[in-house]
């Protein structure tokens, strides 16, 4: 009997459960997204020349299980709070106590083992999927990687079972600890609200305090690496206690200054906005903290793996001054080229005698040559042009690379042109191009060396061109980039579900304050706005300590990658959609919930 | 005279066509008076809160007009309702319904803020509804620190803050002591006369309907019966009421 209506209590409240269900799955096909890098050793080291990545992964495999635990804690605190009304009235009804937290038991583990498989499911699926955009969008080489991943199919299902245990015994513990009157009445409990000014304003000065040493001791270490070992520790401490601290007091007092402003908070439903955000901030406050620092290093790692992608066009540009080279070209290939968007066209003409190679000085006197020089202090390079070959060292190794395989070795003579007509050989053209830039251009530039291949074999393993030397380098960055932007990503979406489940779950008890606000007489469409306002601080919060958070660590990386802040709008513009469509699901799931 | 509540043949019937259909209203006529004090009284499942979420706009009956106020409520699109009760209805629930995470004087300021009134006018206001009802020295507390009494005071505050053209009640002293639940009665009977509020009040109890001028008896569904108090004394119309009872439980 009881059982039945257990279960038509679930009946009734479909939508919350669709909302439970579809938020644990989610955590689970993200546990195992991670977990499918994370635990493929083939992956990790034929991807990453750096002994690092392993270390990198335990420590992110540590932080999801946290992030996931916590989620999992938030997930259940939902749960209870739907039901424990019900289930304290079938204990005042007269169940016994020990039924009915077997039936809590139940339920939660059920819940939990049936989300699993289905997320784990939806995980492989979106492994599939994400992988292959990646890699489609960056044009990456990645090795070693399968969407299904059986050791990693594995551990999700163990550390699922095992925290769902966990939350199954909490629940039926606190269910048969609990009295049926504080079951019954939870929605009612007192709120404690505490306003202790003081206190407060010493934790907001010591919050920023903190922030300020975490923030420049990041920039001191980035700058000086020698002091990268104790720097990053020290910067984690500072940054954690400081957000907290600011999170807790500083956006407490602008609420309570906010509240203060007559002219704004006796306006419609500002006041009530102001409460209820000063109320949850209380409650909010390690969530908040938590999501901004993870909002931060998720951000961050994919501005890394950017970063990386962005070394790779440097390393690239460096190698050689002309996008494309290509000899004799024949019909074929004079079509391609004309579809390059080109900056800069040269041919030149050489003849061999088996043991030297000549040009032409004047050639070079009409088509001034470009070449790159790199700097090997540091390691910078630079484009430059010389009409005088014969004193430029670079500029000769540059025409050097543009020959064939097997008239690279040869001495290079550049002489008059009587000379030249003087040497009985067949004459070998080169043409050189220079796109406006190699990037765009690249998917024309790859047919034209692939096509370039075709015609020369010995090409294939010798390079020389740009092209070749760009798939070498795309190889080598592919796989810290791919890491970082799965790394970023699967940290996002556990962390603006956390955050959204966290919103849902006090949902519920504000039931009845909109439905009071609905009957006095406000309209649907202020209720909303009061929800979107409301929720939107929620998020903004974290994402704007998170940000600067960012903008700040990546001081770190100053010594480390070319131009650290290049392109930095690209992973701040994908981490701001995907979050802004968490945003979205948050308060539309809240208004259903709350709203009729 | 004008009337601030007329009702004429109001009709609601439960449960779409075709389905399985409950008939909680079937032709119901009364009307309120400026300044009257009139209970609703009945059994259990009578109607009682039909009728009244019907003539506060919360939903709207099968057929039938309400005029409240000169105005066709049953005529109204839904931001029309909203603004409806937010300028012409207060409400006293049973429950209380207070924020708890504002102050008393927030609760009681909220309608007016709803109404977007100038921010001036909003203090005098609460202050003056705030010291009718003895409020005074608790208007920066939370809730949760008042007792029941205080908080449906407060309710009653909210109610009446921003001058409504009538005051319902849903069983406003259901969980209120008996001593509360007198001191609250006072109030609104002392409200109804000096600033001529009209109230309609939903109650299963005898002793807070003695206070009305009129009790309309429902009973499934109808309108059975009026009792008027006329001249006679709270204790005797008191004693009325319980024989009406009986006789129309009947
Ligand atoms: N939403 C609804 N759908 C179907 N039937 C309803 C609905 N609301 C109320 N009823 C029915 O209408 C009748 C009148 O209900 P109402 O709530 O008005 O009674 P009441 O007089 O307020 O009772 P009480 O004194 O117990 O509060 C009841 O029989 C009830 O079952
Ligand atoms: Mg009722």
């Amino acid at each position: 009997m009881l059982n039945k209506l257990a279960l038509s209590g679930i009946k009734h409240r479909m939508r919350d459960y669709t909302v439970l269900f579809s938020g644990l799955m989610i955590a689970s096909a993200i546990f195992y997204m991670f977990m499918s890098l994370a635990t493929n050793q083939a992956f990790l080291s034929s991807n990453s020349p750096a002994a690092a990545t392993s270390f990198i992964f335990g420590f992110g495999i540590v932080l999801l299980a946290i992030i996931t635990i916590v989620y999992v804690n938030y997930a259940n605190t939902f749960l209870l709070s739907m039901r424990q009304k019900e289930y304290g009235m079938f204990m005042m009804l007269g169940a016994k106590s020990s039924k009915i937290s077997r039936m809590i038991f139940i339920e939660t583990f059920a819940i939990g083992a049936i989300s699993t498989i289905i997320g784990t499911l939806i995980g492989i699926v979106a492994t599939g999927f994400v992988s292959r955009w990646l890699i489609g969008m960056l044009d990456m080489q990645v090795k070693h990687f399968s969407s299904f991943y059986l050791p990693a199919l594995i551990w999700t299902f163990v550390f699922f079972i095992v925290i769902f245990m966990f939350s199954a015994i909490r629940n039926s513990v606190s269910l048969r600890r609990t009295k049926v009157l504080t079951l019954l009445n939870r929605d009612s409990q007192p709120v404690k609200i505490k306003r202790n000014g003081v206190l407060k304003a010493v934790q907001a000065v010591l919050g920023l305090i903190l922030l300020a040493i975490g923030y420049f001791t990041m920039w001191f270490s980035g700058n000086n690496p020698g002091a990268i070992y104790l720097g990053i520790p020290v910067a984690l401490v500072t940054i954690v206690g400081g957000t907290y601290l600011t999170i807790n007091s500083f956006v407490t007092a602008v609420i309570l200054m906010l509240k203060r402003r007559v002219n704004y908070s006796q306006k419609g439903l500002n006041n009530f906005t102001l409460s209820q955000l000063s109320f949850r901030i209380n409650d909010y406050t390690k969530i908040l903290s938590m999501v901004s620092i993870m909002f931060a290093l998720a951000l961050g790692a994919i501005t890394v793996g950017l970063g990386f992608n962005n070394q790779i066009d440097n390393v690239v540009n460096g190698q050689n001054y002309y996008d494309v080279q290509v000899t004799n070209p024949d019909a074929a290939q004079q079509k391609r080229l004309k579809d390059l968007n080109i900056d800069k066209k040269v041919v030149y003409n050489y003849k061999t005698d088996g043991k030297k190679v000549y040009y032409r000085t004047s050639e070079f006197k009409k088509q001034p040559i470009g070449y790159s020089q790199i700097n090997v202090k540091t390691m910078q390079s630079k484009l430059g042009t010389t009409s005088d070959i014969k004193k430029n060292s670079n500029a000769q190794y540059e025409l050097m690379n543009t020959r064939l395989p097997e008239t690279r070795g040869m001495q290079t003579e550049f002489v008059s042109d009587q000379d030249y007509n003087a040497i009985n050989s067949k004459e070998t053209s080169t043409v050189l191009i220079k796109t406006n830039s190699f990037k765009d251009n690249l998917s024309e530039i790859k047919a034209i060396s692939k096509a370039e291949i075709k015609s020369y074999p010995a090409l294939k393993n010798a390079g020389g061109d740009k092209y070749s030397a760009y798939t070498l380098i795309n190889g080598f960055f592919s796989g810290l980039e791919f890491m970082g932007f799965f790394l970023g990503i699967a940290f996002l979406a556990m962390l603006a579900s956390c955050l959204m489940f966290k919103i849902l779950s006090g949902a519920n008890g504000d039931v009845k304050r909109y439905n009071m606000l609905y009957k006095i007489g406000t309209k649907q469409k202020m209720l909303r706005a009061t929800i979107n306002k409301e929720i939107a601080v929620l998020f903004a919060v974290p994402a704007i300590l998170g940000i600067i958070h960012v903008l700040i660590g990546l001081q770190l990386f100053v010594k480390l990658l070319y131009k650290p802040y290049m392109n930095i709008e690209i992973p701040f513009a994908i981490f701001i959609v995907l979050y802004l469509g968490y945003y979205f699901l948050t308060r539309y799931l809240y208004k259903k919930i709350v709203l009729k | 005279m004008e009337k601030i509540v007329e009702v004429q043949n109001v009709e609601k019937i439960y449960g779409k066509a075709g389905e399985k259909q409950f008939k909680a209203l079937s032709d119901v006529n009364f009307e309120v008076k400026p300044g009257e004090f009139v209970g609703i009284m009945g059994a259990s499942g009578s109607g009682k809160t039909t009728l009244l979420n019907i003539l506060s706009t919360l939903d709207t009956p099968t057929s039938g007009q309400v005029e409240i106020a000169g105005q066709d409520i049953t005529k109204l699109n839904n931001n029309q309702m909203a603004d409806f009760r937010a300028n012409k209805i207060g409400f006293i629930f049973q429950d209380f319904n207070l924020l708890e995470n504002l102050t008393a004087y927030e609760n009681i300021a909220l309608p007016l803020a709803l109404q977007n009134k100038p921010v001036k006018s909003i203090k005098p206001s609460v202050m003056s509804i705030a010291e009718k009802l003895g409020l005074t020295d608790i208007l920066n507390h939370y809730p949760t620190e008042l007792s029941g009494g205080q908080k449906q005071r407060v309710a009653a505050a909210r109610a009446l803050v921003h001058q409504p053209s009538i005051v319902f009640g849903d069983e406003p002293t259901g969980a209120l002591d008996s001593k509360s639940a007198r001191a609250l009665l006072d109030t609104l009977t002392k409200i109804n006369r000096e600033d001529n509020v009209s109230i309609l009040l939903v109650t299963h109890d005898p002793f807070s309907a003695s206070f009305c001028d009129r009790i309309l008896f429902i009973k499934d569904g109808e309108i059975g019966q009026e009792l008027k108090k006329e001249d006679a004394t709270r204790a005797e119309y008191y004693q009325e009421i319980l024989d009406s009872l009986g006789t129309f439980a009947e």
